[in-house]
């Protein structure tokens, strides 16, 4: 059953959570708990094992530890992953990638009445209503990374996750993408978000985790980020500003 | 089954007879050519758009030399050596099933793995069929490699169609999964979409679909004709109803018109190379157009 507000997230706890693939170990120890209809950023430098345990996460890598994710009625994940990569002359257009996702129907019959209008308000509210029809290889790396948020909306989630959507985007697909995943998570959902914009972690995350292999800041951002430590593992931040940054809709 | 094969051919007949088609279609055998064309043109066409998305275009080629290993099991345990299917079916499954296990595993790209296997079924399959065609003294090679469309008895109808069935009822409820799983394999399987099961599923098909068209059309055509019609479509559409509608109609035509023609203008060509060749010259026509049409332009490097 949805709550009041719309949606009913997962809380998700990760319990000493391992990863070792060939000799090299990826992760180590991780523990930490994510609360339900909360966004929670994982941070942390390229090659520190984010990706790889959001993966484990979705169950895609062979960790050792436990991963709950305890669900309540709606159990599907909206997961917008980092790229797409794909040949680009493929003759695939922006529906036929939608259609493909989410309808049963093979996407050369057409779009399925129900999904139809879905998918044009989803489209819609990425802003890419009028490229419906667009090959997916003539967008611009901005607008594929909307293409990919639009599709992990349908059908509707309750647990979104998401690998640097932000990638590539433009200041208006930040701000919409940003409105978006926000709005969500009041609504009630949960959200799982690496995110290299310390500045966006500390307006709009409730809680952050910092990962290089292992747990190494956990917490609310606006607590965390005026730690010491945090000095230490963010040198450049400019913490003041973004302390004063405002808060989207 | 032989009684509705029965009527499409003197269905076919009826029409050589009034004169409606050339006279050489009131010859069974052509008939049974020309039906044979009008499902292996679709099936081909339609499964060859996934094969170029999959960039699996030398994968029948290997499963083809593999079928040659198959005969020449099937003639040494004692098969028909004009129908081997079961030994044919039964080794072509294992040599594709032990494929994609092995790129599974070694995590090889899947051109080069292809190439090996492609070359060790060649090699492996031409050997051993040599040696047995020695023993029952006749070219067995040739035939699986080029097919013979005008020799196809009932037997082979009916291996054709039940394949082609099959793959329909398979392919297009999975047909869109398929494709999410060659764009990007980690959001298929958030998805729900078990994208190793998946693979497997798509290389058996495509295994028996080769194995069912190897004694009519040979291994070759089978690849060109998984491979042509869909590049020809590739080259002129925008989007996957266009992709996958051109290419059936591109490689149906293609197989009609390469039965047709040499008949009709007693043309020196086997059924199989002009078929070969019609999808040839319409992936060169396709070409010029997409050169040609400023619509088609993209970025050059």
């Amino acid at each position: 059953m949805e709550n009041k507000r719309g949606i009913q997230g997962p809380s998700i706890e990760f319990d000493n959570v391992n990863l070792t693939l060939g000799n090299t170990h990826i992760l180590q120890d991780i523990n930490f708990t994510i609360r339900t209809g909360e966004i929670h950023c994982l941070v942390g430098a390229n090659g520190g094992g984010k990706t790889s345990l959001i993966r484990s996460m979705l169950g895609q890598m062979p960790h050792t530890g436990n991963i709950t994710i305890n669900w309540h009625d709606n159990t599907t994940v909206g997961y917008v992953p980092q790229t797409l990569e794909f040949d680009k002359t493929l003759p695939v257009t922006v529906i036929d990638f939608m259609g493909m996702t989410c309808q049963r129907r093979p996407v050369f019959f057409g779009i399925e009445r129900s999904r139809r209008e879905q998918i044009d308000e989803v489209l819609e509210r990425v802003g890419l209503g009028g490229k419906s029809k667009t090959k997916l290889g003539s967008l611009s790396g901005g607008e594929r990374q909307r293409v990919l948020f639009a599709q992990a909306l349908i059908p509707k989630p309750a647990l979104l996750v998401l690998d640097e959507p932000m990638t590539g985007l433009d200041l208006e697909g930040r701000e919409i993408l940003e409105r978006s995943i926000v709005a969500f998570t009041r609504a009630g959902g949960t959200a799982i978000w690496i995110n290299h914009d310390i500045a966006q972690v500390h307006n709009i995350a409730q809680t952050l985790t910092y990962i290089d292999r292992k747990v190494l800041l956990e917490g609310d951002p606006r607590q965390v980020l005026t730690s010491g430590i945090a000095a230490q593992l963010f040198p450049s931040l400019d913490l003041l500003s973004a302390a004063t940054a405002e808060v989207p809709g | 089954m032989g009684a509705l094969y029965e009527v499409l051919r003197q269905f076919i007949i009826g029409l050589a007879d009034q004169g409606i088609i050339h006279y050489t279609f009131s010859y069974t055998f052509v008939a049974n050519g020309f039906l044979c064309a009008l499902v292996i043109g679709p099936l081909l066409g339609g499964i060859g758009t996934m094969v170029v998305i999959k960039r699996m275009a030398f994968f029948s080629q290997a499963i083809g030399n593999a079928a040659l290993t198959g005969v020449a099991i099937g003639v040494i345990v004692g098969e028909s050596y004009t129908a081997p299917y079961f030994s044919m079916f039964s080794f072509c499954i294992l040599f594709a099933l032990f494929l994609n296990f092995s790129k599974n595993r070694t995590k090889m790209s899947s051109d080069t793995l292809i190439g090996v296997f492609l070359s060790i079924s060649l090699a492996i399959g031409a050997t051993t069929l040599l040696w047995v065609s020695a023993r029952v003294n006749t070219h067995i090679l040739d035939t699986v490699m080029f097919g013979s469309i005008l020799t196809v008895n009932d037997t082979d109808m009916s291996v054709l169609l039940a394949t082609a069935v099959i793959t329909a009822l398979v392919a297009l409820p999975l047909y869109n999964q398929m494709l999410l799983a060659s764009l990007n394999p980690s959001l298929a399987h958030v998805r729900g979409i078990n994208v190793h099961l998946l693979e497997y599923v798509f290389v058996l098909l495509v295994t028996i679909l080769t194995v069912a068209c190897v004694k009519i059309v040979g291994a070759v055509l089978v690849e060109a004709l998984l491979l042509i019609p869909a590049a020809a479509a590739r080259n002129l559409n925008r989007t996957i109803r266009g992709f996958v509608t051109w290419s059936i109609i591109f490689s149906t035509a293609s197989c009609l018109f390469g039965i047709y023609a040499p008949m009709r203008w007693d043309l020196p060509l086997p059924s199989g190379g002009a078929i070969i060749l019609t999808a040839a010259m319409i992936f060169l026509a396709t070409m010029i157009i997409r050169m040609a049409l400023p619509r088609y332009r993209e970025a050059s490097v």
